[in-house]
C-alpha cells in the first residue's frame, strides 16, 4: 500500500516528492511513527494512576484521623519540593532494589549475604529490566508524582462544593457514605475538572522523559535518525538532521496540547450540563 | 550504626554542595532575563497590532505546551546545526555552545512563557478605579504604568512567580541530560547519578539531592516572603493576606 502511495506521488507531485514520502516512511522511520505508542501507553495509565492516587491523597487530607491528614500533606509537599525527573528516575530504581533485596534473600545463600560487597549479592538475584517492565514504572512513578498534584486539586473541589447540597441530601435523611458518594463525589468532577486539565497537561509533557528510563521513545528516536549519517561506501548520507526531527517533536507536543484542550473543553461542557456553573 | 549512616549522609551532602550551586546558578541566570521578556510578552500579548498580539500568543502556547525536555534538545541541535556556518567563523562556538550559557537561553525561553501568563492575569486585575483616578488626575499612560499598573500587578503577581521560579530551579534539573558535561561542571542530578553508580545506594544519594531540592526551594519561598511582605506593608493588616506557601501547585 505504501508502495501504491509513493508511486502515486511520483506521478501527482513529481519524483522529488516520491523520493521524500519513500525516505519518511522507511524502516527507521516507521518505527519512530510507532514509537509513540510508548508516549501514549505513559501518558493514559500515567493519569490513570495519578486519578487514583489523587483520590487516595485527597481523602487522606480530609480524614478524620490526624496521621492520616499528615501523611497525605507529606505527599503533596515532598512531591512538590522535588523535581519530577528526580522522582522519576528514583522511583523505578529503588523497586529494582527492593525487588532484588527480597530475591537475595531467598536466592542467595546467609554466607553470600553476609559477605557480598557488590549489587546484586548473587547472579540469581539479578533482576533484568526490559522495556515492558521499564514503561510500567514509568507508568507508575508518573502516577505518584502527578497524583500529589491531582490530590490538591480533588481535595480543592471537594470543598468547592455547595455544603448547602450536602446539607440538604443529610436533611432527606440520606447516610454520611451516601452523602459522600452520591453527592460530594459525584459533583467534585465539574470542580476538578479544569485543575485535573492541568495536572494531564504537565503530565503529558513528562511523558517526554520516557527516554531516560531506556525506552526506545520518540525521542531517542530522533535523535537516532537525525544524527549525521555516514557509510564508508556512500559517503556522507545527510549532515546533522536532529534539529528537524526536535523540531518536529516540539510540534507534536504541542498539537497534542492543543487536542487535549478541545477534548477537556468538551468533557467539562458535558459534566457542566444542568448546573448552574461551567 | 546510626554514626555510620549519619556519616554517609554527611559526606553525600558534602560531594554534592558544589553541583547544587550548579543548580543555583542556572536559576539564577535565567530570572533577570526571565523577567523582563515575560513582562514584555504579557504587555505584548494584549497589544492592539494585531500582529505583536498574535505573535505574543503563540510564542506563550508553543512554549507552555511542549516538554521542557524537548525544547532544550532543540535549541542545542539548532545551536549546533549554526555552528559551522555562524559560531566557529565568528570565533564564539565555545561559549554559545557552552551549557553555561545554552541551559539559562532555554530556561529563560520557557519561564518566560509561564511567567507572561501569570503577569498577563495580574495586568488585568489591577483595580479599575486607580486606572480611572489616575486618568483622571491627568498622568500619562506611562506614568499611569510606573504608578499605578506596575507596583499593583506586581503585589498581585508576586505569590504565583513566586511558584513559577520553585519550577524554574527543579527545571535545572533536566539541564545536564540534555546538554553535555563539560570540565567536570556536574550538578546535582549528574554527582547523585555518579555516586549512585558507585555503591549502587539509590536511597542514600537520591534523597540528599532531593534534600537540597526541598531546602533550596523553602529557602525561595521565605525570601519571597519577606519581599511580599515589603511590597504589601502599606495595605491594611487586616485585609493582608499573608503569602500562601502552597499556592497553585501548578504551573
Amino acid at each position: 500500500m505504501l508502495d501504491a502511495l509513493i508511486a502515486w506521488s511520483g506521478g501527482a507531485f513529481g519524483e522529488d516528492w516520491a523520493a521524500r514520502l519513500s525516505y519518511l516512511t522507511n524502516g527507521k522511520h516507521l518505527a519512530w511513527y510507532a514509537s509513540v505508542r510508548f508516549t501514549l501507553i505513559a501518558a493514559f495509565a500515567g493519569a490513570a494512576i495519578a486519578v487514583l492516587c489523587g483520590l487516595l491523597g485527597a481523602a487522606a487530607l480530609r480524614s478524620g484521623l490526624a496521621p492520616l491528614r499528615w501523611l497525605g500533606t507529606l505527599y503533596i509537599t515532598m512531591v512538590r519540593g522535588i523535581p519530577d525527573v528526580l522522582f522519576f528516575l528514583f522511583f523505578p530504581l529503588a523497586f529494582e532494589q527492593a525487588v532484588e533485596w527480597v530475591m537475595a534473600q531467598r536466592l542467595c545463600g546467609a554466607e553470600v549475604l553476609a559477605s557480598s560487597t557488590s549489587w546484586p549479592p548473587c547472579q540469581a538475584a539479578q533482576w533484568y529490566l526490559g522495556t515492558g517492565e521499564y514503561l510500567a514504572l514509568a507508568c507508575v512513578s508518573l502516577g505518584i508524582v502527578y497524583g500529589a498534584f491531582a490530590a490538591n486539586v480533588i481535595n480543592g473541589a471537594m470543598t468547592a462544593v455547595p455544603r448547602g447540597q450536602l446539607e440538604a441530601a443529610v436533611a432527606y435523611g440520606f447516610t454520611q457514605r451516601q452523602v459522600f458518594w452520591r453527592f460530594q463525589v459525584r459533583q467534585m468532577w465539574i470542580y476538578a475538572l479544569p485543575g485535573l486539565s492541568n495536572v494531564w497537561m504537565l503530565l503529558l509533557k513528562a511523558t517526554s522523559l520516557l527516554s531516560l528510563l531506556q525506552i526506545q521513545d520518540m525521542v531517542l528516536w530522533a535523535n537516532r535518525i537525525g544524527a549525521p549519517n555516514y557509510i564508508a561506501r556512500v559517503g556522507t548520507v545527510h549532515g546533522d538532521w536532529r534539529w528537524r526531527y526536535y523540531l518536529a517533536l516540539f510540534v507534536f507536543y504541542i498539537l497534542l496540547t492543543l487536542v487535549s484542550e478541545y477534548l477537556f473543553r468538551r468533557l467539562s461542557a458535558r459534566a457542566g450540563r444542568g448546573m448552574a456553573i461551567g | 550504626m546510626s554514626l555510620l549512616a549519619d556519616s554517609a549522609v554527611v559526606e553525600t551532602a558534602r560531594a554534592l554542595a558544589k553541583p547544587a550551586l550548579f543548580n543555583i546558578y542556572f536559576a539564577l541566570a535565567s530570572i533577570p532575563l526571565g523577567f523582563p521578556f515575560a513582562l514584555a510578552l504579557a504587555i505584548g500579548r494584549d497589544s492592539r497590532v494585531k500582529l505583536i498580539a498574535l505573535l505574543c500568543r503563540g510564542y506563550i502556547y508553543a512554549f507552555r505546551g511542549s516538554p521542557l525536555f524537548i525544547q532544550f534538545f532543540m535549541v542545542y541541535s539548532v545551536m549546533l546545526a549554526f555552528n559551522l556556518e555562524y559560531w566557529k567563523p565568528l570565533g564564539i562556538d565555545h561559549i554559545v555552545l557552552h551549557p553555561l550559557f545554552l541551559g539559562p537561553l532555554v530556561l529563560v525561553l520557557n519561564t518566560a512563557a509561564y511567567g507572561a501568563e501569570i503577569f498577563s492575569g495580574a495586568l488585568k486585575a489591577v483595580p479599575s478605579g486607580q486606572l480611572e483616578a489616575a486618568r483622571a488626575v491627568g498622568m500619562s499612560r506611562f506614568q499611569i504604568f510606573r504608578s499605578v499598573t506596575w507596583p499593583n500587578a506586581l503585589r498581585i503577581a508576586w505569590p504565583a512567580y513566586t511558584n513559577e521560579v520553585v519550577f524554574l530551579f527543579h527545571a535545572t534539573a533536566l539541564v545536564y541530560f540534555t546538554l553535555p558535561v563539560i570540565d567536570n561542571q556536574k550538578d546535582l542530578m549528574n554527582m547523585a547519578g555518579e555516586l549512585f553508580e558507585r555503591d549502587y545506594n539509590v536511597f542514600l544519594h537520591y534523597s540528599v539531592a532531593a534534600g537540597y531540592f526541598l531546602v533550596i526551594s523553602a529557602l525561595i519561598f521565605w525570601l519571597a516572603g519577606l519581599v511580599y511582605k515589603r511590597l504589601t506593608r502599606h495595605l491594611d493588616p487586616q485585609a493582608r493576606t499573608g503569602m500562601r506557601m502552597r499556592p497553585n501547585y501548578l504551573r
